[in-house]
């Protein structure tokens, strides 16, 4: 069986420097695939041609079993993907609920969305927020709106760039919990991450990306045990 | 649908305000009974260019397209209606005809240029100036038509002086129409905006209205909720237009005159300075703020129409200066929030309709 | 035949300094501001206003254009410091507040002087080519152009002014934390932009009917070259004022004025469409 999202020879150059080269990539349902790597290393923008920001210079994406290389960011999101995006991007002048409403509503039957709302609010702990412009949570709770938001599509595939950029430990520990569980009700995940305690925690396969190329790929226990990687990546103060 | 009258992206959805507008609505009917039919047509020519300033905040203040082509729609329906109502006349409900022709024929124009702009991603500054470009060149056109060659059918375009001699509006009734003139076009306008007005607040209330505050927002972020933003800014781009040209068809049949000098500067800012006093982010608030500038203006213009003109200019200045999101708006913000903090504003939905 | 090709380029060069003239000083404030200033048309007007009175005053042409260019300038800088500085986070209400400075302006100008004052007439005469007649002054406003272009160029790339509006354009918390004084940067800018809006109302004074409205007959032209060009001023405006003279030319030609003028704006609409950042940003992007 073909895997769920599968990146095939991707290329991305800027200007004629290849941020992303020739990079494999294979997500099989049911993962939760980890991409890790220094900074430069192309994750983010790997992330972009898989989203749709930009169009690969070579390669193709398929997901699905459709190839979507060339579909709009919009079509991909409505095919059954998700994204949060790294930087927090709410919509700050909107309430908490508003913003939930405008991820929920082609999602859920009308007469629902209130109480898949309410739900969601509780999950993310921010009910007493519900009525506040988004743009007052603190910087953790923006993020968890922010996944809130990215779950409320009900995705297939959910993409997560940096989910504990700024996050206390406690709050980091808990949102590897809830990816779990989002996993366990069946879906798949592509995460970039930099804390590799919560790599550790979450994750089912590794893949290093190291100057635009894949470096290595592997279990977390193979992947930290290779010395080529602690060389470029776990030799940083990054990795303990 | 009709729970969608209230919502997050409207203020005033209390039961005092329904209550209060009610009382307004009431007062509109039955002022000219109390009037003499001149005041009354003049009331009508204040409302006929509110429908102009709410599609301005359709697409400026919930859809985010800072638009400076209002009078370019507003002239394309004007003239288009003056044509046709000259060329196929107004007898058996054509007035009604030409009504709609030119209105469609607007949406068509708003069409091709909202497509280039907003599928070019033509945005920001861009989208005013150049929304404004074809809009002077229009008036520059209209006013270089001068000559008994720029005619359609029976209908000159007259150059600078305008168009003149087109039909009033009539709608058909036994015995022949009835044509729309002071007190009869005053009731037929009042009861256009008032659909008009409640149409939109269930729009802006309903999932096509939150998408488009969330593309003013942030549409990089809308995109990847899985809305195809673009659709919904060309479609606000085009309504709103339409409703411009809705106001240029009414303008001319009011007047049965219409001008170059009311496409071209300083009309064109005119729309933008309404909708800007008067708090672009919310329908009533320009409703209200639109028809109580068009009163001042009108009283100024009496006395001077550059004084009347240079205050517009001011009120511009200041209330971005000072109110960046409008008077109406801010003062409603103001008052909303000092009584009642633990009032709820519940998402519509939510509740039984 | 010489004759034929002469008419045609001093056609165009018409056009291309009435496009150039018109939008360098929009072209410099949106480039390096991201601001359009939409009052452009009225510093236009002032600067022929101010020409105007000092030609009557007695001052040798030459002379009564830089009192107008200078009068521009300094009403720029002034305005620049009290209106527009606090809106720097928000282009879009700079827009507006322009605006209505530009609606002030107009009005008032025509409740304080009327709707026309006395005009100068066009110096430097002609000459005839073939069975063409043409203007001195035309030439000379052609050449005006050019020089305006290479100022521009020569001030941005050359003079430390110009590196240092770069930089703040770039990057303006970057610039300002490396000593650069931003404030003073952007009044500068300002003014040198309503200074050009200035030139050409100073220029075109003895070519035209002083009305306070005169403003408008500028502005589409100057809109459309800035959107041509795209935000980059140094690499966008020429090209942009070249492909734009050339249509319009060719199509008066063909069609006369009015068509010159709804075929330039189609030509513009269809530019933005295929080059969406104008010409400069097809041309750094191809350069990359």
């Amino acid at each position: 069986m073909a895997a769920l999202l599968e990146i095939a020879g991707a290329s991305k150059s800027f200007g004629g420097v290849f941020a992303v080269a020739d990079v494999d990539l294979a997500v099989e349902a049911g993962d939760i695939h980890c991409l890790i790597g220094p900074n430069g290393a192309g994750k983010s923008t790997l992330f972009k041609l898989v989203v749709g920001t930009y169009p690969p210079t070579a390669g193709r994406i398929v997901f699905k079993g459709t190839d979507i290389t060339q579909a709009k960011s919009f079509a991909r999101v409505a095919q059954g993907m998700s994204i949060k995006l790294q930087a927090p991007s709410v919509f700050k002048a909107l309430t908490v609920r508003q913003n939930l409403h405008i991820a929920l509503q082609d999602h859920v039957a009308r007469h629902a969305i209130g109480t898949e709302e309410d739900r969601l609010l509780e999950t993310l702990g921010l009910t007493s927020d519900a009525h506040r412009p988004a743009g007052l949570l603190s910087h953790g709770q923006q993020q968890w709106l922010e996944i809130g938001m990215a779950l409320a599509l009900r995705p297939v595939l959910l993409l997560l760039d940096e989910p504990t950029a700024g996050l206390s430990s406690d709050e980091t520990y808990r949102t590897g919990e809830l990816v779990k569980r989002l996993n366990a009700e069946g879906t798949t995940m592509l995460i970039v991450e930099h804390d590799m305690a919560f790599v550790r925690q979450i994750a089912t396969g590794v893949t290093v990306l190291h100057l635009g190329r894949i470096f290595a790929r592997g279990s977390i226990d193979e992947i930290v045990s290779d010395s080529r990687v602690a060389e470029i990546y776990l030799g940083t103060p990054h990795g303990q | 649908m009709l729970h969608l009258l209230n919502g997050p992206q409207t203020l005033g959805n209390g039961r005092g305000f329904w209550i209060s507008a009610g009382f307004v609505l009431a007062a509109a009917l039955i002022y000219p009974a109390f009037a003499d039919p001149y005041d009354v047509g003049n009331f009508a020519y204040f409302l006929i260019w509110v429908f102009m300033a709410l599609g301005l905040c359709l697409m400026w203040g919930y859809g985010g397209m800072l638009s400076f082509g209002q009078t370019f729609f507003f002239g394309i329906g004007g003239y288009a209606y003056g044509v046709f109502s000259v060329d196929l006349g107004n007898a058996y409900g054509m007035a009604l005809g030409d009504f709609a022709m030119a209105v469609l024929l607007a949406g068509l124009a708003a069409a091709i240029l909202g497509y280039l702009m907003i599928y070019g991603r033509i945005g920001g500054v861009f989208f005013g100036i150049v929304t404004l470009s074809v809009t002077l060149a229009l008036a520059f056109f209209l006013g270089q038509t001068a000559g008994p060659e720029w005619a359609i059918g029976e209908a000159r375009l007259n150059g600078f002086n305008g168009m003149q001699g087109m039909s009033p509006l009539s709608i058909p009734w036994f015995g022949g129409g009835i044509d729309l003139e002071e007190t009869a076009l005053y009731y037929f306008v009042l009861i256009l905006l008032v659909c008009t007005y409640l149409a939109l607040r269930v729009l802006v209330n309903s999932r096509v209205g939150n998408v488009l505050v969330a593309v003013r927002e942030d549409p990089q972020r809308t995109e990847l909720l899985g809305y195809d933003v673009r659709r919904f800014q060309f479609g606000a781009f085009v309504l709103g237009s339409m409703l411009a040209a809705v106001s240029g068809v009414l303008y001319t049949s009011w007047g049965q005159f219409i001008t170059p000098s009311s496409i071209g500067l300083p009309a064109a800012a005119m729309p933008i300075v309404w909708v800007a006093f008067s708090g672009r982010s919310d329908l009533t608030a320009v409703l209200v703020g639109t028809f109580v500038l068009l009163a001042v203006f009108q009283t100024l213009t009496i006395y001077s129409e550059q004084a009347a003109l240079i205050l517009m200019g001011l009120i511009l200045v200041v209330t971005v200066m000072v109110a960046p999101q409008g008077c109406f708006v801010g003062l409603s913000r103001i008052a909303n929030r000092l009584p009642k903090r633990n009032r709820t504003l519940r998402v519509p939905s939510a509740e039984p309709g | 035949m010489f004759a034929d090709l002469f008419a045609y380029f001093y056609q165009f060069a018409d056009v291309f300094a009435f496009l150039v003239l018109s939008a360098a000083g929009l072209a410099v404030i949106f480039g390096m501001m991201g601001i359009i200033n939409m009052a452009h048309g009225e510093f236009i007007m002032c600067g022929a206003y101010a020409t105007t009175f000092a030609y009557h005053a007695g001052l040798p042409l030459p002379l009564a254009q830089a009192c107008g260019v200078v009068a521009a300038g300094l009403i720029g800088i002034v305005l620049e410091a009290t209106l527009i500085r606090p809106l720097y986070s928000r282009p879009l209400d700079s827009l507006l507040v322009t605006w209505g400075l530009g609606l002030i302006a107009t009005q008032g100008t025509l409740i304080v002087l009327g709707s026309s004052m006395a005009g100068i007439g066009t110096p430097g005469g002609g000459f005839r080519l073939g069975g063409y007649g043409f203007s001195i002054y035309r030439m000379i406003l052609f050449a005006a152009a050019l020089c305006v272009l290479a100022f521009i160029y020569l001030l941005f790339k050359r003079t430390r002014f110009g590196i240092y509006a770069r930089a703040t354009m770039q990057n303006a918390n970057m610039a300002q934390a490396l000593g650069v004084r931003r404030n003073r940067i952007y009044a500068l800018t300002f003014g040198i932009g309503a200074a050009l809006a200035g030139l050409c109302g100073a220029l075109y004074a003895p070519t035209m009917t002083l009305i306070p409205t005169m403003g408008a007959t500028f502005i589409v032209e100057a809109f459309v070259t800035v959107v041509v060009g795209g935000a980059n001023v140094l690499l966008g405006t020429a090209p942009a004022a070249v492909a734009l003279a050339v249509t319009r030319t060719t199509l008066n030609g063909l069609y006369g004025q009015v068509f010159g003028q709804i075929g330039l704006l189609l030509a513009v609409v269809l530019i933005i469409r295929v080059l969406p950042e104008g010409f400069s940003g097809w041309l750094a992007k191809r350069a990359s």
